[in-house]
């Protein structure tokens, strides 16, 4: 057991370091694109934004509020209504009032999101179309910093840096944390090698002829978000990211909440991966081709290893409490004779440690990058390193549920 | 070479570089434990040297100063004998990561061996110094073929902490096949494992701690036996 185990902690160090330090390196050697200034728009072109609701009696007035603050001259709004069995309908119209720039479509069938957002899609009139989640906010210049990015008529989409919004409790934190660098920094990074794999939910725009040459969204797939992504790079259509942009977020409160929206998020993209396997190993689509495969090589390298360290822990634990009976369960005693001795610990702990501090230096990257303060982010980077254990519970459980061919709805 | 090509190759460089110093600064440090063995091994022969020339003053001064010597000698010798072996269990650990290393199967056979010298010299000091130092020997096999050793020795280890001046636990593996651990478990008649040796009585099978300290406190007045009734007086 030790062997294995030791040989999958030598495999997914590999692999995850390889990762990092690939990452860190397309950060150096692209510092300057980053921060890329692009020429300004010397004309503006329709922009529509739709907005799908369903349930968000308590958020959307703030989405409506956010959206009416934005300022570029030429736009429209649609808000959708999915059916919503709550105040939603009567939120938005007072929202709304009489901004001649809003519609709105009041459902009483709920068809899903990207129902919503295909229908949306059918009447925009925008020669861009930027989809906005209705629990999310945007700066009022989004569409001044994002639209000057397609710059080149093969630029599909457009994603934008995604921040979760007040984050207070400690879960909430160590999220904000993750977004900084999943949502933010990595997509950035990835635009360099056009291999951005989801057009984030809570905000992306699109050019509205690639939306109609590929179809919309695909009301059957649960993370539509991340399935238009493999479309959009199989018609031969980049993604960027515009790094400056912001998009504020909520996440669910409750830790059951966050696991039933990543167990919809992972197994989402592995139902994405299945549907799209042509896209494995092909070559015609650059490292994107590569991209799914070594991501899904971390996944399930990673998943291997805590499966084992998990198994060895359970079984250390009831050890501990087997050798304990025998002397009185005196934990305590041994607890205060621990003595730090460096040599009792062998390579798989520099290679714990190392892992540990690629970890740090992500975590400083990113914040640096999006030139936040590390003081009021301590909490969520003292807690980050945990998130790797629950990533291995969430795709844990998205895997139970493809496997079990459970049904996993958006909601 | 497109530069995207020469990144890929450079993080697959860097990542090898990473792993090949970690990969060194392992074997760094396992050199550092194979010394640290060979230091405490030194200073355990070197103490064990001392107390056989303190024997042999014995036979020829008598045992009143060679027991004087014995006392201020033991409690030195009992633990470079005892941290000695936790720290070829502990390095062994650490330095085995794919294979057996045949370094600490050599330092094994050899503090075996030493320990089985070190029980006979201090039985025999036990009997001529009249000292009341509690000797337990465990007999035991590797934890695959007996599942209940690692327990014995977990019990044994909390037990020496509790007396580590009053008491000389030695382990024997009975795996090794060294002759003198052969003949001690003939001569104790030892055929399961784990099993244990109470000053010269035989326990074989799981024995917890509160079972070996009432063993232990039949025959030794140790600081954590309990004061016997007959001492009391009743006026």
């Amino acid at each position: 057991m030790n062997v294995l185990y030791n040989a999958v902690v030598y495999l997914v160090w590999f692999f995850s370091t390889f990762f990092v330090v690939l990452i860190s390196l397309v950060m150096v050697f692209n510092r300057n694109k980053l921060y890329e200034k692009k020429k300004p728009l010397d004309s503006f072109p329709l922009v529509s934004v739709i907005v799908p609701a369903y349930n968000e009696e308590h958020k959307i007035a703030e989405t409506i509020a956010s959206l009416k603050d934005v300022t570029y001259p030429n736009i429209e709004f649609i808000v959708v209504n999915d059916g919503s069995r709550d105040g939603t309908s009567a939120v938005v119209t007072n929202s709304i009032g009489t901004d001649p720039r809003f519609r709105f479509i009041d459902r009483k069938v709920n068809k899903g999101k990207a129902a919503s957002l295909n229908e949306g899609i059918s009447i925009a009139k925008g020669a861009y179309v930027a989809c906005m989640d209705a629990d999310s906010s945007v700066e009022p210049d989004i569409f001044h910093k994002t639209l000057p990015y397609f710059d080149r008529e093969t630029i599909g989409a457009v994603t934008v840096s995604v921040e979760l919004k007040n984050p207070k409790s400690i879960l909430h934190k160590i999220i904000d944390i993750e977004y900084i660098i999943g949502l933010s920094l990595f997509l950035k990074l990835f635009s360099v090698y056009d291999c951005i794999f989801v057009t984030p939910g809570p905000f992306s725009v699109y050019r509205k002829t690639m939306l109609d040459e590929i179809g919309g969204f695909d009301i059957t797939n649960i993370t539509e978000d991340h399935e238009i992504a493999y479309r959009i790079h199989k018609a031969g259509y980049a993604i960027v990211n515009c790094f400056e942009a912001k998009v504020y977020t909520i996440c669910p409160e409750t830790f059951k909440g966050i696991y039933v929206q990543r167990r919809r998020w992972y197994s989402g993209a592995i139902h994405t991966l299945l549907q799209h396997r042509d896209v494995l190993f092909n070559n015609k689509l650059g490292v994107f081709g590569y991209f799914a495969p070594y991501n899904y090589l971390l996944v399930s390298t990673g998943l291997g290893l805590f499966y084992a360290s998990t198994y060895l822990a359970i079984s250390r634990t009831i050890e501990n409490l087997w050798y304990y009976s025998y002397t009185n369960f005196n934990f305590f005693d041994h607890l205060l004779e621990f003595q730090f001795d460096i040599l009792q610990y062998g390579r798989i702990y520099l290679i714990g440690l190392c892992a540990f501090l690629f970890t740090l230096f992500l975590m400083v990257a990113g914040l640096r990058l999006t030139g936040k303060q590390f003081a009021s982010k301590k909490v969520g980077m003292l807690g980050f390193p945990y998130m790797f254990f629950l990533y291995q519970i969430f795709w844990s459980g998205a895997l139970y549920a493809v496997l079990r061919r459970k049904h996993v709805r958006w909601r | 070479m497109e530069q995207r090509n020469m990144v890929f190759l450079l993080a697959l460089f860097i990542t090898l570089f990473l792993g090949s110093t970690i990969f060194l600064l392992g074997d760094f440090l396992n050199g550092q434990r194979e010394k640290r063995i060979d230091d405490l091994s030194s200073e355990m022969y070197a103490n064990l040297n001392e107390m056989q020339t303190f024997m042999l003053m014995s036979e020829i001064y008598g045992d009143g100063m060679a027991c004087l010597a014995f006392k201020s000698k033991l409690q030195a010798l009992d633990k470079s004998v005892w941290d000695l072996g936790i720290k070829i269990d502990q390095y062994r650990i650490a330095s085995e990561e794919f294979q057996k290393d045949p370094f600490y199967l050599g330092q094994k056979n050899a503090f075996n061996e030493k320990e089985v010298f070190y029980l006979m010299l201090l039985s025999k000091i036990k009997k001529h110094c009249k000292y009341d130092q509690a000797i337990i020997s465990f007999f035991y096999r590797n934890s695959e073929d007996c599942k209940k050793c690692d327990d014995q020795s977990f019990v044994l280890t909390d037990l020496k902490k509790d007396a580590e001046k009053e008491m000389s636990i030695f382990s024997f593996d009975a795996d090794l096949g060294l002759n003198t651990i052969k003949l001690l478990t003939e001569y104790y008649g030892i055929d399961t494992y784990p099993c244990i040796v109470v000053n010269d009585q035989k326990y074989c099978g799981m024995q917890d701690k509160n079972f070996i300290i009432e063993k232990l406190c039949e025959t030794n007045h140790l600081s954590f036996c309990p004061e016997k009734e007959e001492n009391m007086t009743i006026s």
